[in-house]
C-alpha cells in the first residue's frame, strides 16, 4: 500500500502530523521532536522542504520517521527498493533503522523473491 | 429524454451528496475534539494563505473598483435627481449586496479553484488514503479548517471592502454633492438597517461555507488518473458559481419577505 508524504506540506509537518493529531502535541513541541529525530538521520536540512524536492533516500527517511511517530510503532516497509531503486543493497535501510531503533517496537520488510540478492545473507 | 433524466438524477445525487457532506462538516465544526494541534496548524495556515496573503492585492482592487463604482453611482444619482436616496443606495445596494458579491467572486477565483485542484491532486496522489492509513480524519483535518477559514475570510474581507467603499464615498460625496463628512456619516447611519446587515453577514457566511465545501467535494471525487483533475475542477467551479447565484437569489428573497 502506498502511503506517500502529503505534497503540499513540509517534511516536518508530515512527520509531526501523527503527534499533533493523535496526541494533540503543541506545534512547537512537535517541530522540536521532529527536528531531533531528523538530526539522528543527519537530515535536518530537509525539515522545511516539500516532497517533490526530496531525493529518494530523503523521502524514504521522512516516511520512516513518520511511521515511527505512531505510538508503539510496528513499521512495515513494503518494497523499499521501489522507493530507492538505485540502492544496491539493504545497508542504507538498516543503518537508518538502527539510528532510530528506540522509536519503534518492531519492523518488517516485505519484498519480492527476485529481490533476494539485495538483502544478502538475510535471505538464505 | 433519457439524457435529461440521467442528468437530473446525476445533479440531484450530487446536490444530496453536497448537503450530506455539509451536515457532517457542521457536526464536526461544533465538536471540541476536532480542534487538535494538527487541525489548528492547518487553520492558521489557511487563514494566512486566504485572508492575509491576499490583502495587498485585495485592498488595491477594492480601492480602484470601489472608487469607480461609488463615483459612477453617485454621479448617476445626481443626474437622476435621486440624491435623497443616496444613503439607501450606498447601504442597501453597495454595502449589503455588491461588497459580498465582489468579495466572493475574488476569493472564488483565487482560493476555490486552488482548493479544488489541491484536493484533486491529493486524491490522485493517494495522499487522502495516507491520512486514512494513519487514522487521520479527513473531515477534521482537511475540511473543517478550510471551511472555517472560508467563512471567516469572506465575512472579514467583505467588511473590509465595504469600509473601503464607504471611505471612497466620503471623497466622492464631497466632490459630487458637496457634502461634509458629518452629514455623510449621519446619512449612512440613518440608512443602515439592522436586519439587512444581519442578512448580509449570513450571506457572507453561506458564501464562505459553500465556496470551500463544493470544491473540496468535487476534488475528492477525482479518480487515481491525472486526467480526472481538470474534469473535477471544472465541475467544481461551475457548481461553485451556481451556488453563489442561488445564495444571492435566496438572500434577495429573504430581504423582500
Amino acid at each position: 500500500m502506498d502511503v506517500p508524504l502529503i505534497s503540499n506540506q513540509e517534511v516536518w509537518l508530515n512527520i509531526a502530523l501523527i503527534k499533533q493529531y493523535h496526541e494533540n502535541m503543541p506545534g512547537v513541541q512537535a517541530e522540536d521532536t521532529v527536528l531531533k529525530a531528523l538530526q539522528r538521520l543527519d537530515l535536518v536540512r530537509i525539515a522545511y522542504k516539500r516532497n517533490p524536492a526530496l531525493s529518494d533516500e530523503e523521502r524514504f527517511c521522512a516516511m520512516l520517521l513518520r511511521a515511527a511517530m505512531v505510538g508503539d510503532a510496528s513499521i512495515i516497509i513494503d518494497r523499499p527498493f521501489k522507493i530507492m531503486p538505485h540502492l544496491k543493497n539493504v545497508n542504507y535501510i538498516f543503518q537508518s533503522l538502527e539510528k532510530i531503533e528506540d522509536l519503534y517496537s518492531s519492523c518488517h520488510i516485505y519484498d519480492y523473491e527476485w529481490m533476494a540478492e539485495k538483502y544478502g545473507a538475510l535471505c538464505p | 429524454m433519457e439524457t435529461i433524466g440521467r442528468l437530473t438524477l446525476q445533479e440531484t445525487r450530487s446536490f444530496a451528496e453536497i448537503f450530506s457532506l455539509a451536515g457532517k462538516v457542521l457536526y464536526r465544526v461544533f465538536q471540541p475534539d476536532t480542534y487538535n494541534s494538527a487541525t489548528r496548524t492547518v487553520l492558521i495556515n489557511q487563514i494566512y494563505f486566504t485572508s492575509v496573503q491576499i490583502l495587498p492585492a485585495f485592498i488595491t482592487v477594492s480601492i480602484i473598483f470601489g472608487s469607480l463604482l461609488i463615483g459612477i453611482v453617485f454621479q448617476l444619482l445626481k443626474n437622476l435627481g435621486l440624491t435623497a436616496f443616496f444613503g439607501n443606495v450606498l447601504i442597501g445596494l453597495i454595502v449589503t449586496e455588491l461588497s459580498p458579491f465582489f468579495t466572493v467572486l475574488l476569493i472564488t477565483l483565487r482560493s476555490s479553484s486552488a482548493i479544488n485542484t489541491e484536493m484533486a491532486v491529493m486524491t490522485v496522489n493517494k495522499e487522502i488514503k495516507t491520512m486514512e492509513a494513519f487514522r487521520v480524519n479527513v473531515i477534521n483535518y482537511l475540511l473543517v479548517p478550510r471551511i472555517i477559514n472560508g467563512v471567516i475570510s469572506i465575512v472579514l474581507l467583505s467588511a473590509l471592502f465595504s469600509i473601503v467603499l464607504m471611505g471612497s464615498g466620503i471623497l466622492f460625496s464631497r466632490v459630487i454633492f458637496g457634502m461634509s463628512v458629518d452629514v455623510y456619516l449621519n446619512i449612512l447611519l440613518n440608512s443602515a438597517n439592522f436586519s439587512d446587515i444581519v442578512i448580509a453577514l449570513l450571506k457572507c457566511a453561506a458564501f464562505g461555507f459553500f465556496i470551500t465545501l463544493i470544491p473540496i467535494h468535487f476534488g475528492l471525487k477525482a479518480t487515481h488518473e491525472l486526467t480526472s483533475i481538470p474534469i473535477v475542477v471544472s465541475r467544481g467551479m461551475v457548481s461553485v458559481f451556481a451556488a453563489i447565484l442561488i445564495i444571492e437569489v435566496l438572500s434577495l428573497i429573504t430581504k423582500i419577505l
